[in-house]
């Protein structure tokens, strides 16, 4: 698992390549919270387009984030879903809190 | 229609295993024919199993801590994929059934595992002993989009 941190002026975008599963979400949850922390961004995406695999854990990551979000005003958005893990998300309600963009 | 096959494997309930595992049984029943589709549910739902038991099974990831999983290919096109921990068990395993519920919330975990694999196998059960251990038993038949 990769990821990368793109800062935008009000914004920050996510780009995740690879697998999302606990081991990697050990890693992801910290340095995403500590990107939040520092900038406090009004807008988060998260990349999906190059991601490989998701399961329940990387669900967890994802409503993790969308509580502290929109606890601080913020919003959280989904880019470029792939099948396997809309599949996984579809199947746990995700998105009738978090938004799904192309 | 085939002769019929199986697997079986023991490794540490470490971490970095989650993929080693899904993988590997994903990789034993590609002799099914699955679509993509199929594979990506066997792989989800393997990993949803053994992530159960690297986190909630053991106290911590040494070498003795033991997941030991099991698949078999039947004639009929038929994947059985079993995931057997010997940690410290479910105490009531009808409400880790149900979604949402989890053990560990401040770690943020979803408690969507075992909704995930009952939604994409065929069917599942859960056997569980305090202080002996978990075994979580799937089933798919592959190949059913192709037939229909």
């Amino acid at each position: 698992m990769d990821m990368e941190c793109i800062r935008e002026r009000d914004g920050l975008t996510f780009v995740f390549h690879g697998d999302i599963d606990e081991y990697a979400c050990r890693t992801l949850r910290g340095e995403i919270d500590g990107e939040i922390v520092k900038r406090s961004p009004s807008v988060v995406i998260f990349d999906l387009g190059d991601v490989s695999f998701v399961d329940s854990t990387g669900l967890g990551l994802i409503l993790g984030r969308y509580k502290k979000l929109s606890a601080a005003g913020g919003v959280l958005r989904l880019k470029d879903v792939p099948q396997q893990v809309d599949k996984v998300l579809r199947a746990s309600g995700v998105y009738s809190v978090v938004e799904k963009v192309k | 229609m085939n002769t019929g096959n199986h697997m079986k494997m023991q490794i540490p309930a470490y971490g970095k295993n989650e993929s080693f595992a899904r993988n590997a049984v994903a990789g034993f029943a590609v002799e099914c024919s699955p679509t993509l589709s199929e594979l990506n549910d066997i792989k989800t739902a393997v990993s949803e199993a053994v992530t159960n038991a690297v986190v909630h099974a053991y106290d911590a990831e040494s070498e003795e801590n033991l997941i030991e999983i099991a698949a078999d290919i039947d004639e009929d096109n038929t994947l059985t994929v079993s995931v057997r921990d010997f940690g410290r068990g479910i105490e009531d395993v009808a409400a880790a059934l149900e979604p949402f519920f989890t053990t560990r919330p401040e770690d943020e975990r979803s408690g969507m595992g075992f909704t995930v694999i009952e939604t994409f196998m065929d069917e599942f059960k859960v056997d569980s002993a305090v202080g002996k251990g978990t075994t979580v038993v799937m089933r798919k038949r592959i190949g059913k989009d192709a037939e229909s």
